[in-house]
C-alpha cells in the first residue's frame, strides 16, 4: 500500500528552508519552512494575550485590520500589534527540523528549547524588579554585541537565550523592553541567518511602512516642511524651477510645495519635478502613478507642472543626463534620509558619494537639502554602532509611544525595525543605513565644495509651530549653526540642513555643459 | 483549576508535527474570535478567514472536481472523481463533465457522501482543508466523494444539517452518473469528521428507518456529548486544542433553544436516545483520537451500536489529536486511510 506514501503534492521531505511548507499550502496557508518555528511562537504569544485579555477579543474581531489570512505570519503579527505586543524573538537555536514524514523522528524535538516559555505570566508593572531587569538586559545586550564583534558565537547564542528569559520579566509594551526585543531579534538574525541580509521588503511594502511612519510621528513631516521652506526661498524670483527628489516614495512632500508656489506673489513658476525611486518589480509604474497624481493637483491650482520618473536601484546609478536639467532652470536637490546610502563603498566602486556630489555641484543648484538621522551608525567597529543604535532607537521608540493611532504605530515600528536590522545584521554593500551626525556631514559637504545656507529664524519658528499643531509634548526643535534639528526630550534625532555649491575658483573656458557625464 | 493569569502547559506541541500544530492552533485562535459570548457568531469574519478553493475540472494529481447544485434544495455538493486513466477512456476530454454515463458498468465504484466538520458552525465543502482531504480520499480509495455544503449553525440549528444530509443522500441515489457495477446502482457510504460524523449517524438512522440503502458509515472523531462531564472531558480540557467551554458553545448554537446536551441529536444513546435494535443500520467504522476530550462519548457511541446488535469497528488512535488527518505527516493519517480503503473496498 505504498501508492500514497510516494504521493507528489503532499510530500515535504528535505525542502530548502526558503520554500513554502507544501502541506500548509494545501490547507490554504503560505508559511516558509524556515519561519515555522517563528510563527508557532507568535501563535503561542497570541494565545497568551487572548487568554489574559478576553474582553479585547471581541474588539479584535470587530475592528481588526484585515490582512491576508493566508499569510499566517503577517496575520498573527497584525493581531499581536492590535493588542500591543511586540513581535517575539525567533528561537533559531535548532536549525535542523524533523522531516515530518518519517514517523520515527521525534516530532517533539522543537519543544526542547521552549522551557523558558512555559508557565510564563504576563508581567505586571513591578518597578523594582523590572528596573533591575532592564539594566541587566542592556548589560547583556552590550555583552552579546561585544561577543559578536569578537567572533565568539557560541557565547553570543547563550546570551541570546539569557536575554529571552530576561525579556519575560520586563514590561515589553514600552521603553527598553520593547526596543530590546528588536535588538535581540536583529542579533539573532545576524548570528543565525546564513545570508545576513536582515529584513528586505518589496518596494511596495517599503512604501506602506514609510507612509505609516510618516503618519505616526513628526519626523518626516518636519523634514518635508523644512525642506520646502528652504526650496521656496531659493526659488524666489525664478520662473522655471526644477526639483530633483532622490527618493520620491509616495511624493508626500510635494503637494505642500505645489500649493505654496501657487500662492506665491507674482504667480507660480513653471515647476518640473524629477522623482527618483527603485524600479517596481510588480509591473506597476509607481513613479508614474505618483507623478500623475501630483500633476492633477498642480493642474487644479493652476501651476504649470511636468514630471519625470527615474528608476534606479542604486543612487549612484543616476547620471545627470537622465535628469535633463535645462540651462535656465533653478534647481533644487532634495535628499531626505537618502544621502547616507551613498556612503556604502567597495574597493571596486570608488567613492559613490564623491562622484554624485561632484556632478550635483556642476549642476549649480540653488539649494541642496540634506535631512539625515542625527546618529553615528557608520562607525567601523560593530560594537560602537550597536551601542549608538540602541540609544538612538530607544529614544525613537519612546517618542513613538505618544502615537495612539493604529496601525500607524505598529507599522511605524516595523519601519524602524528594518533600519535597526540593517545596521545590526548587515555588512558591506548590504548595509545601507550609514547614518552620520551633522558635524560629519558638515565637513564632508564642505570638502565636496558646498557651503551651508542658514535656514533662518522663520523656519525655526514655523517648525516649532508645526510641532505644537501635530505632535505631543516631548518633541523639540533646536537650531544648530544654521541647521534645524528635531528631537525627543533634548536628544536630536533628525537634522535638516541646506547647501549651495561654492563656485569653482578657476572655471574652465566656456560653460560646463550639464548634459555631460561628469565624473 | 489554574489561576487566571497562569498559562496551562501546552502539551499539544509535544505530540503533533510543527506544521500541524500551527494549522490547528491557528484555527483554535481564529475560532475564539468568532464565537461571541451571547451565542451569536461572526459569520462575515468567519467567511473572510476561511481559506476556500475552487473546483478543478482539469485533473490535478489524478482527481478532478466540480460543483453541482441540487435545485430542489439549493444545496451545493462538490463531487470529486478520479480522472479516467488514459487506457480506459476512449477519448479523455478533460474539462468536460460527463453527467450521463455511469461511473462503470463492470467495477463497483464506492460513492462516499462526506460531511465536513466544524462543530456545525465552521467550514464549507470548498474549504481548502476539506477539499484537500476529499481529494486524498479519492486517490487512496479510488472512490467518488460527494462533499455536502450543509447549512450551519447558529443561523440554522437542528435539524437543518440532518435535513440537508438526508436531501444529499436522496440526491446521490438518484444520479444515474453515480451508478456503477453490474447491477448499476449507487454504492453509497456516509462519512464525516466531528459534526460531520454526527450528521452521518443521524442521516444513516433516517435512511435505515426509511429503507434507503447505506452500505457503511465512517465516523471520524464524531461530535457527540451529554449533560454529564466524562473523565476524558475533565482530564483533557484545554490540553489538545479543544475546551469543554467551546464544545458547550457549539451545542448551544446547534440544539434547539432550551434544550440540553442529552437531546438525542447530541447524545443518541443517552437517556433520551432512540433504540437502533432491529434496524438495518449500516456497518460503522468509528475512529477515535486518544487525545480528543470527547472520546468517552465516542466510545459510548460504539458501545451503544454494539448493544443494539449493529456491526461496528473501532479504530482507536492513542496519540492522535483532533484534526490529525488534515496533513499526511503522521502515522495516524496512513492508518486511517488504510482502514477507510478496506472499509469501502471490502473485496480488494
Amino acid at each position: 500500500m505504498d501508492l500514497y506514501r510516494s504521493g507528489s503534492s503532499s510530500s515535504c521531505a528535505g525542502k530548502a528552508p526558503d520554500q513554502i511548507d507544501g502541506l500548509l499550502a494545501g490547507a490554504g496557508y503560505r508559511v516558509r519552512s524556515s519561519e515555522l518555528r517563528n510563527v508557532a511562537q507568535r501563535l503561542e504569544r497570541l494565545e497568551t494575550v487572548m487568554v489574559n485579555a478576553p474582553s479585547e477579543i471581541s474588539h479584535l474581531a470587530d475592528e481588526v485590520v484585515l490582512h491576508n489570512p493566508s499569510d499566517l505570519a503577517s496575520w498573527v503579527d497584525s493581531l499581536l500589534s492590535e493588542l500591543n505586543q511586540p513581535v517575539p524573538v525567533p528561537d533559531l537555536s535548532d536549525l535542523t527540523y524533523a522531516e515530518s514524514l518519517d514517523p520515527t523522528v521525534n516530532t517533539g524535538a522543537w519543544m526542547e528549547h521552549h522551557t523558558a516559555e512555559q508557565h510564563r505570566e504576563i508581567p505586571q508593572v513591578l518597578t523594582a524588579v523590572e528596573e533591575d531587569s532592564c539594566i541587566q538586559l542592556v548589560h547583556v545586550l552590550m555583552t552579546c554585541a561585544g561577543s559578536v564583534q569578537r567572533g565568539e558565537f557560541s557565547l553570543a547564542r547563550a546570551l541570546i537565550d539569557e536575554m529571552q528569559g530576561l525579556l519575560t520579566r520586563v514590561n515589553n509594551r514600552c521603553g527598553i523592553g520593547k526596543v530590546a526585543g528588536y535588538f535581540i531579534d536583529a542579533l539573532s538574525r545576524r548570528l543565525f541567518s546564513p545570508q545576513g541580509s536582515g529584513l528586505i521588503g518589496s518596494a511596495y511594502e517599503n512604501e506602506i511602512l514609510y507612509h505609516h511612519f510618516y503618519e505616526a510621528s513628526p519626523y518626516l513631516k518636519f523634514a518635508h516642511f523644512t525642506a520646502n521652506q528652504a526650496i521656496l526661498e531659493a526659488f524666489d524670483g525664478h520662473d522655471c524651477v526644477h526639483v530633483i527628489d532622490f527618493n520620491l516614495m509616495q511624493g508626500l512632500q510635494w503637494p505642500a510645495l505645489i500649493q505654496a508656489l501657487a500662492l506665491r506673489s507674482g504667480g507660480p513658476p513653471l515647476l518640473r519635478l524629477t522623482g527618483i525611486g527603485p524600479p517596481s518589480s510588480d509591473g506597476r509604474d509607481s513613479l508614474r502613478e505618483i507623478g500623475l497624481r501630483l500633476a492633477e493637483l498642480a493642474h487644479s491650482v493652476n501651476v504649470q507642472f511636468a514630471f519625470r520618473g527615474v528608476a534606479a536601484s542604486r543612487l549612484e546609478d543616476v547620471k545627470p543626463w537622465m535628469l535633463q536639467v535645462g540651462p535656465k532652470e533653478a534647481v533644487a536637490i532634495n535628499f531626505i534620509m537618502q544621502l547616507h546610502r551613498l556612503l556604502v563603498s567597495a574597493p571596486t566602486r570608488g567613492s559613490p558619494i564623491e562622484a554624485v556630489l561632484g556632478w550635483i555641484r556642476n549642476l549649480n543648484p540653488k539649494v541642496m537639502i540634506v535631512v539625515e538621522q542625527e546618529a553615528n551608525h557608520n562607525q567601523p567597529e560593530f560594537l560602537d554602532r550597536f551601542t549608538e543604535a540602541l540609544h538612538y532607537y530607544s529614544t525613537t521608540f519612546d517618542s513613538l509611544e505618544t502615537c495612539s493611532t493604529q496601525p500607524d504605530k505598529a507599522l511605524a515600528e516595523i519601519y524602524i525595525q528594518r533600519e535597526i536590522c540593517n545596521i545590526v545584521c548587515c555588512e558591506g554593500l548590504a548595509r545601507v543605513e550609514r547614518h552620520e551626525p551633522l558635524a560629519k556631514w558638515r565637513s564632508r559637504l564642505r570638502g565636496a565644495g558646498f557651503k551651508p545656507l542658514h535656514l533662518g529664524s522663520n523656519a525655526f519658528k514655523q517648525a516649532s509651530m508645526l510641532l505644537t499643531l501635530f505632535s505631543a509634548e516631548g518633541y523639540c526643535v533646536e537650531e544648530d549653526g544654521g541647521c534645524l534639528t528635531l528631537g525627543w526630550h533634548s536628544r536630536p534625532l533628525i537634522a535638516a540642513s541646506a547647501w549651495q555649491a561654492i563656485p569653482e575658483p578657476n572655471p574652465p573656458l566656456g560653460l560646463v555643459d550639464p548634459y555631460n557625464n561628469v565624473v | 483549576m489554574a489561576g487566571s493569569n497562569e498559562i496551562k502547559v501546552n502539551e499539544s506541541k509535544k505530540v503533533v508535527p510543527l506544521n500541524t500544530w500551527i494549522l490547528i492552533s491557528n484555527f483554535k485562535l481564529a475560532y475564539n474570535m468568532l464565537r461571541r459570548p451571547d451565542g451569536t457568531f461572526n459569520r462575515d469574519l468567519a467567511e473572510f478567514l476561511d481559506r476556500k478553493v475552487p473546483p478543478n475540472t482539469v485533473p490535478v494529481d489524478g482527481v478532478f472536481s466540480f460543483d453541482v447544485v441540487d435545485r430542489s434544495t439549493s444545496l451545493l455538493n462538490r463531487i470529486y472523481r478520479p480522472s479516467p486513466s488514459p487506457e480506459t477512456a476512449a477519448d479523455p476530454q478533460f474539462g468536460i463533465i460527463d453527467l450521463q454515463n455511469p461511473l462503470s458498468t463492470t467495477e463497483i465504484v464506492p460513492v462516499i457522501i462526506f460531511f465536513h466538520g466544524g462543530s456545525f458552525a465552521h467550514s464549507s465543502a470548498n474549504s481548502a482543508i476539506y477539499d484537500t482531504f476529499c481529494r486524498r480520499l479519492v486517490s487512496i480509495c479510488k472512490a467518488v466523494v460527494v462533499s455536502v455544503n450543509y447549512r450551519r449553525s447558529p443561523e440554522n440549528c437542528y435539524p437543518s444539517a440532518y435535513d440537508d444530509g438526508w436531501a444529499a443522500l436522496k440526491w446521490v441515489h438518484s444520479r444515474p452518473w453515480l451508478r456503477s457495477g453490474k447491477d448499476s446502482k449507487v454504492f453509497v457510504y456516509l462519512a464525516g469528521d466531528s459534526s460531520g460524523g454526527n450528521i452521518a449517524h443521524h442521516v444513516a438512522h433516517r435512511a435505515a428507518e426509511s429503507g434507503v440503502e447505506v452500505l457503511g458509515n465512517i465516523l471520524l472523531h464524531p461530535m457527540f456529548g451529554g449533560q454529564d462531564r466524562t473523565e476524558s472531558e475533565k482530564k483533557l480540557d484545554g490540553k489538545y486544542f479543544v475546551t469543554i467551554q467551546d464544545r458547550d458553545w457549539y451545542w448551544r448554537a446547534y440544539l434547539p433553544k432550551g434544550e440540553d446536551r442529552d437531546h438525542p441529536a447530541c447524545n443518541p444513546f443517552g437517556p433520551r436516545g432512540i433504540s437502533l435494535k432491529g434496524l438495518t443500520f449500516p456497518k460503522s467504522l468509528v475512529v477515535v483520537a486518544g487525545l480528543d476530550l470527547v472520546q468517552d462519548w465516542q466510545l459510548a457511541y460504539v458501545e451503544g451500536l454494539k448493544n443494539a446488535g449493529q456491526e461496528v469497528k473501532l479504530l482507536f488512535l492513542k496519540q492522535a489529536t483532533i484534526g490529525f488527518y488534515f496533513l499526511p505527516n503522521n502515522d495516524h493519517f496512513y492508518s486511517l486511510m488504510e482502514e477507510i480503503n478496506s472499509f469501502v473496498n471490502p473485496n480488494c
